[in-house]
């Protein structure tokens, strides 16, 4: 959350996070250039330049598939969604990763082309139409430049100018980045490979990968949030006032596709949008800190009254109008604008 | 030309109009439609690189924003369905990818006697 911009926004839990990660990365980068050489096959040594190459590009991969495989965790159990917090630094190490990987392929195989080195990596080799010998270094060019597109709009500027569902989609190219990975992976080194260790670490981490992610998406399919049928007066049912605990919420799908999250904060109901305006996170899966609901993704924060970040925060999401008839929790599925207040409904404690 | 220097070619002229829209952006529009933006000025480098890269859609944003016409609800509607096809594309992906280079991979016998090419297509 901020008032003004200012280039990174650093807390002792980022630097925690930023030390953890590069701790790992370097564990990862010294293993692989000075422990795996004496374990693996010797019968055609290559150079330090290669090794190198393949210790940054393998990091890379790994990076990616920890990237990927945090998402659908923290959906599945949100005990992972720590590692969500400062994903965004994990994205713009993998791409210098990345890019140091690329700069030894340039600078190793094209340092004394006559051409210039780009044009040669492009037109070294044109065999697009065979399986074997592909042209594989195209699906690292579109891994690469699919993880700039991420890491180069990953301030928090890009989100509110963008509009956090533009954003989403944008950063959808993640997947196209990894796919495009593996082919990498797969059409390359995977073909010259006669130790199998190192690829099948890789292609296994990328089954594991997808595997998550399908198991998120049926997971939200059969036991996501429910609908929220139509009840009376326009207004839809969420549930009885007894199912929402004291600080907690329940998230309920609106007949327009939105989520609503009715929250209850000293024994009264509000409602506010499920999105973050941060980054669309899930509100209603989030607490009630402080007296204000807290994202679980980032800790942006919102008076559950009006919808609006405390000040100086300028942040503010929509409110829905809440009522209670007979044993039902009722919400107008029309929001009202963000930060519109909404006078909070006192739970009868008959039917608490 | 070649294709690859003619693709080049084109790459630099996408990334010199970014330069143009980044520096129009960076000095004159970003202050009009972010007020988080107007006095902050050490951060705005930092987006140069994404505006030579996606520099229509932010002209795009840019005319939205300065013309009122973005739509409030639309900033909390998260696209939560296109997972699903996330997930399907990335399986598929996946899949594909491992199946073609297990496919073409080729093991061949460590002892294998070489061949001269010339040789082998004459017999």
């Amino acid at each position: 959350m901020s008032v003004k911009y200012i280039p990174v926004q650093w807390n002792p839990n980022k630097w925690w996070y930023d030390t953890i990660m590069l701790a790992g990365v370097g564990a990862f980068l010294w293993v692989f250039v000075h422990i795996v050489p004496e374990h693996v096959d010797h019968s055609r040594p290559v150079d330090r330049q290669i090794h190198l190459m393949r210790a940054f590009g393998a990091c890379a991969f790994v990076m990616l598939s920890v990237i990927l495989a945090i998402g659908p965790l923290a959906r599945l159990d949100s005990r992972f969604l720590p590692l969500l917090y400062n994903r965004r630094h994990f994205g713009v190490m993998t791409l210098f990763v990345a890019l140091s990987h690329a700069s030894y392929v340039l600078d190793w195989y094209f340092a004394f082309s006559p051409t210039p080195r780009l044009e040669a990596l492009l037109s070294s080799n044109t065999s697009f139409g065979q399986v074997g010998g592909f042209p594989f270094e195209i699906f690292g060019i579109v891994a690469l430049v699919s993880l700039m597109l991420l890491a180069f709009t990953s301030h928090d500027f890009w989100m509110k100018f963008l509009s956090p569902p533009v954003w989403k989609r944008l950063h959808y190219t993640v997947y196209l980045a990894y796919v495009a990975a593996v082919a990498h992976v797969a059409l390359g080194i995977f073909q010259d490979q006669r130790d199998h260790t190192l690829t099948v670490v890789i292609l296994g981490s990328a089954v594991v990968v997808a595997s998550l992610h399908v198991w998120a998406a049926l997971n939200d399919r059969t036991s996501g949030d429910p609908a929220a049928p139509l009840a009376t007066a326009g207004f839809v049912r969420v549930c009885a006032p007894g199912d929402i605990e004291e600080g907690r919420a329940r998230i309920a799908l609106l007949p327009n596709g939105d989520r609503v999250a009715v929250f209850r904060h000293e024994g009264k109901l509000s409602a506010i949008s499920n999105a973050c305006a941060h980054q669309n996170g899930p509100l209603g899966e989030g607490r009630i800190v402080d007296c204000l609901v807290t994202c679980p993704w980032h800790g942006f924060q919102y008076n559950v009254t009006d919808g609006r970040s405390p000040a100086p925060f300028t942040e503010k999401v929509p409110t829905y109008n809440v009522r209670i008839e007979g044993s039902s929790v009722l919400v107008d599925p029309k929001a009202n604008p963000p930060g519109t207040p909404v006078d909070p409904v006192p739970v009868p404690k008959a039917l608490t | 030309m070649s294709a690859a220097a003619t693709l080049l070619a084109v790459v630099r002229i996408w990334l010199w109009i970014g330069a143009g829209v980044a520096a129009l952006f960076l000095t004159v529009g970003i202050g009009r439609v972010d007020e988080d933006a107007r006095g902050a000025w050490i951060f705005r480098p930092l987006l140069v690189p994404g505006i030579l890269l996606i520099w229509p859609l932010v002209l795009w944003r840019w005319f939205v924003l300065e013309t009122g016409q973005d739509n409030w609800m639309r900033r909390h509607t998260p696209p939560r369905v296109a997972h699903r096809a996330a997930a399907g594309f990335i399986a598929t992906g996946i899949g594909l990818a491992i199946i073609l280079g297990v496919a073409a991979k080729q093991d061949w016998p460590t002892d294998i006697a070489p061949v001269q090419l010339t040789d082998g297509s004459a017999s």
